[in-house]
């Protein structure tokens, strides 16, 4: 009995020793995350409610005034259509060509290897810097896009109305024209982005099984479409979800095309005027906070859903068991 | 149903030879096992067959048609693969009806929602769905229908696989190793009701094994393959009593058929230096190799041909095996033993070994049978 | 080969899209003023010695200048001194574009420290996070205490959250603390990763308990098994981990930018190239484009060196 006992509480010491070190060793983390993701989020939120700026010693409650002020103003209007516009075409253009990408260089072999590493290049490198790259080959006169639009005039390539106008009026400013900004700024982050979905769809590639396309080949699947279909396509459902939801997440973030293109406003007449975009300038240039606040609110929003989409359609639908 | 004809097929990936001429006749509602130790060829020889590899030469024929160039699709064959490799976002149900929605439905009919509306669409759906109920009853796997196969356990999967290959009526069944990944138990059980699945739809079934005791379980004949050819192809009783070559003799039975050297001095036969009994016939070769299944050995104390020690028993209840040395420790003969003669085998002991020489195998250093001097060799024993 | 011709036109078409920006980031950086100006010379330009003009504009010959030279130009008056003196400096100015442009990009503005800055900050936030996250992975995957779960779940609901989604309300206490414009401004937000602490508590599941259970009869405290037993075996992820944190800083342009104003020994190198811009005028995209290519080139070089890893930790980190 006395042994029992005496057994029982070394193993009841022992579990509180483990449990106050993995207290001890999880309390840095725990510690930071509180501090440095939740309070901010608590911050943001209070905060979103009132007209606080830096400096000022005290602030007024505005009750909602600054959503108010999100769905009415038309600031906020073209605000969330250049986001909007942004997302919905980056995200599915780029996830598109990473797939389409990735089939080609899977089918290709080792030969397509040098592919791969040219279409990485653009995530490993600073956006900014490919950004002012980019704004120099935008460049209305001296810049190499409309150099090589303008060597096509005069050929029978003016067949194309865009051609024909551009050689006629004028090739477009880019950057400088409302019609086109915010396309050209989604198409550097289609350009940016479309390698690293390649990369996440050859690992999925990859790791298709094998037999599982001579299975589709027994069962009468004979063009390659419809082995697609049968095999490849849903074997890629983890990896598209996945694909999918960090470039809607890492579209909404976009930033920094859009301040060095920028600096002030947004674009011409705002037309790129995108959320985080207007976060820094509400909050941090012209120092109203509880607009900024709000606006974060709302982004926070939109990005936690999204992923919490993302994890349900992992465990519910493409989840083979 | 039909029968098959691979004449002269030849293979290599890269520089490495896989097969190297293969020919092999199968008839209608035949069950045929290649069998043969991992890297023969079995695999590839079944892949030629089904068309999911083009062979450097020779040619595939199905029911009298020269099939070489055609498609594995168009080839009109089921197969069970190895990892059964069930399409995991579909059902069950949805899996076995693949091959029929493949083969039936047009693109159109294909697509979801408007397929359905399609004219014609609804009797094949409806025949499909027979077929695909049928088939789930003939396996006892109705209750799965509406799982997912990573929701099946390996068993389970196999039944499904297997289910998938028979919703058609293919003109073959290939079966590429499907019971590899199963349990003991369950392979034990699964063999059987494969065999009596192809009884029962009478069908040609060819079937690829590593596994001996499949092949011998299962198959009308069995094709016994080794480095890219068929060394023979014959009915089980005659591969495991009557093989041509000594690696067929070592590669089928457990445990292994003794191989034991014998020489020829003048006209006698001499195993470890002690003369047998035997007259060889003239022109016999120098150096020969004998073979003795371990149920052809037994114990006797009167004239043994062999004597040696007892090094180890295995006793498996209704059988006993017993490992013993001959040729002063360099060699070990194993027998089979009733357990009524346990007693004489305890380890250390001297025992005396006889054979019957009818049942010897005779082989030439090379391997190759040599049954013209078996018979001449029983005759003479019977004469003396 | 002539079946896949299709898929390498593509493709090509693709490749020179993705570079075209490359090639001109570099080529620029090579060219003079007049060369980009006029789109000539190539990919390398003609690399003719070129006159820097803010050059000669300092060393414009005053008055005093020419009286203490004419001594070398005896017999000539002031007009011509003038105009030898002005020749001379001319020669010093002069030198080859690429020269130039990269000389401009050292010396116009600090770039070795913000380069620096960089290593500082990327380096400084990556061993933070490994500091805090491995024994809290440690202690997720393989202790057994009473609120783990709860713990896990807060790791799980802070995965939810973007740092750059909450820069603002960061701002704002970072501000409180008078903590803008300094190091920690530019790494505190970062020394959480809770994707680093997921990361790793998913790796950890599979390393076997008896390595950690032989590590414990072995008498080592769990603090000592956290660095000595499992950091070891866990390479393969953190390099992975690394991939992913040292990409993400260097070329991270939005937080910098926020909490870093006005002081430039503090700026990392986006933040350099982005004042060039600033300040620039057309004349000097040719040193910009240096100040780019050099602030692209340390990751693109790691990259093409250790490429399979890069890959591998990319997937690694996205496949979970």
């Amino acid at each position: 009995m006395a042994v029992l006992d005496a057994g029982a509480i070394t193993q009841a010491t022992a579990g509180n020793r483990e449990a106050r070190t993995a207290w001890g060793l999880t309390a840095p983390a725990l510690l930071l995350m509180v501090l440095i993701l939740l309070v901010p989020v608590v911050v943001a939120g209070v905060l979103s409610f009132t007209n606080y700026s830096l400096g000022n010693a005290s602030f007024d409650w505005v009750g909602a005034e600054n959503y108010e002020r999100l769905f009415t103003r038309s600031t906020y209007e073209k605000m969330f259509i250049a986001t909007f516009t942004y997302v919905v075409t980056v995200v599915p253009i780029s996830v598109g060509l990473g797939l389409g990408a990735a089939l080609l260089l899977h089918s290709l072999g080792r030969i397509g290897d040098i592919y791969k590493t040219i279409y990485f290049l653009p995530v490993m490198a600073t956006l900014l810097a490919m950004a002012i790259a980019w704004e120099f080959m935008l460049h209305p006169t001296i810049g190499m896009v409309n150099r090589t639009l303008a060597m096509a005039c005069g050929t029978w390539l003016e067949v194309v109305p865009f051609v024909a106008n551009g050689c006629a009026g004028g090739f477009p400013l880019w950057l400088g024209d409302r019609d086109y900004a915010i396309w050209v700024v989604c198409f550097i982050g289609i350009w940016q982005g479309f390698g690293f979905n390649m990369v996440l769809y050859l690992a999925g590639l990859t790791a298709v099984h094998r037999e599982l396309y001579h299975a589709a080949e027994m069962d009468g699947a004979k063009s390659a479409w419809e082995r697609f279909r049968l095999v490849t396509w849903p074997a890629l459902g983890p990896t598209t979800v996945f694909v999918v939801t960090i470039s809607c997440i890492r579209a909404f973030q976009v930033f920094d095309t859009v301040e060095a293109f920028w600096p002030q406003g947004g674009g011409p007449n705002k037309s790129a005027y995108v959320m985080m975009f207007a976060i820094f300038e509400k909050g941090v240039q012209q120092n109203l906070i509880g607009m900024g606040s709000a606006i974060t609110m709302l982004f926070l929003a939109f990005v936690m859903s999204l992923t919490l989409i993302q994890r349900w359609l992992v465990e519910r639908k493409v989840h083979y068991g | 149903m039909a029968d098959l004809q691979i004449t002269s097929v030849t293979k290599r990936f890269g520089e490495t030879p896989v097969l190297n001429g293969v020919t092999l006749d199968i008839a209608d509602s035949e069950f045929v096992s290649l069998v043969g130790p991992s890297g023969c060829g079995k695999s590839t020889l079944l892949r030629v067959i089904a068309g999911l590899e083009t062979p450097d030469s020779g040619a595939v024929s199905i029911g009298g048609a020269n099939v070489t160039t055609t498609r594995a699709a168009d080839r009109n064959l089921s197969m069970v693969f190895q990892s059964y490799a069930l399409y995991p976002h579909l059902t069950v149900a949805e899996n076995i009806a693949v091959p029929l929605r493949m083969r039936q439905l047009t693109h159109l009919q294909r697509m979801p929602l408007i397929g359905g509306l399609l004219p014609g669409a609804r009797g094949h759906r409806q025949s499909i769905a027979a077929a695909v109920n049928a088939a789930t009853e003939m396996l006892e796997i109705k209750s799965l229908l509406d799982r997912k196969p990573g929701q099946l356990s390996g068993g389970q999967r196999q039944r499904v696989a297997l289910a998938r290959a028979l919703v058609r009526d293919p003109a073959a069944f290939l079966l590429d190793e499907p019971l590899s990944n199963l349990d003991a138990k369950l392979r034990v059980q699964t063999r059987a009701e494969i065999a009596e699945l192809h009884r029962r739809l009478n069908a040609t079934f060819i079937y690829v094994t590593h596994d001996q005791v499949e092949a011998m379980t299962m198959s009308d004949r069995i094709a016994v393959m080794m480095g890219g050819e068929i060394l023979q192809c014959a009915t089980p009783e005659v591969i495991y009593e009557d093989p041509d070559d000594i690696r067929v003799a070592e590669f089928i039975g457990s445990p292994k058929i003794n191989i034991l050297p014998i020489e020829r001095v003048g006209h006698q036969l001499q195993i470890f230096g002690r003369p047998l009994e035997w007259r060889l016939p003239p022109g016999s070769p120098q150096i020969m190799q004998l073979g003795l299944r371990p149920e052809m050995v037994h114990l006797t104390k009167r004239t043994p041909r062999l004597r040696g020690r007892v090094a180890h028993v295995e006793n498996l209840g209704a059988e006993v095996f017993a490992h013993v040395m001959v040729d002063d420790g360099a060699m070990r003969v194993t027998l089979r033993a009733s357990p009524a003669e346990q007693s004489m085998l305890v380890l250390g002991a001297e025992v005396g070994l006889g054979f019957n020489t009818r049942a010897a195998m005779i082989f030439d250093a090379d391997g190759k049978r040599l049954r013209k001097i078996e018979t001449m060799v029983g005759t003479a024993v019977e004469v003396a | 080969m002539t079946r896949e011709w299709w898929k390498h036109l593509v493709l090509v078409l693709g490749a020179i899209v993705v570079l075209a920006p490359f090639y001109m980031m570099v080529s620029y950086s090579f060219k003079s003023p007049g060369e980009i100006d006029r789109g000539e010379g190539g990919f390398f330009g003609r690399q003719e010695t070129m006159i820097d003009p803010r050059c000669v504009a300092l060393r414009q010959p005053g008055r005093a200048e020419i009286e203490d030279a004419s001594s070398r130009f005896p017999g000539q008056d002031d007009a011509d001194v003038q105009a030898a003196l002005l020749a001379e400096t001319e020669n010093d100015c002069s030198m080859r574009p690429v020269v130039f442009n990269y000389t401009k990009a050292f010396t116009e503005a600090p770039l070795l420290r913000y380069l620096l800055n960089g290593v500082i900050v990327t380096v400084s936030i990556f061993l933070i996070q490994v500091v805090v996250a491995l024994p809290a992975a440690y202690a997720l995957a393989k202790l057994r205490f009473w609120g783990r779960e709860t713990v896990f779940g807060l790791v799980l609901f802070c995965l939810l959250i973007p740092v750059h989604a909450i820069a603002l309300p960061l701002y704002i206490m970072l501000a409180k603390l008078g903590l803008t414009n300094t190091y920690a401004a530019l790494i505190v937000p970062w020394t959480i990763s809770v994707f680093g602490i997921f990361l790793m508590r998913q790796f950890f599941m599979t390393v076997p308990d008896d390595l950690i259970d032989a590590a414990r009869m072995d008498g080592m405290s769990e603090f000592a098994i956290v660095w000595r037993v499992m950091l070891p075996t866990a390479i393969p992820a953190l390099l992975a981990f690394a991939i992913f944190s040292i990409v993400a800083h260097w070329n991270d342009y939005f937080w910098p930018r926020i909490v870093v104003t006005g002081n430039r020994d503090l700026f990392t190198p986006p933040l350099g190239l982005r004042e060039f811009k600033g300040d620039g005028d057309g004349s000097f995209f040719g040193p910009m484009m240096a100040t780019a290519t050099v602030i692209v080139t340390p990751l693109i070089v790691v990259f093409l060196i250790a490429q399979r890893r890069f890959v591998e930790g990319i997937t690694l980190s996205g496949m979970k």
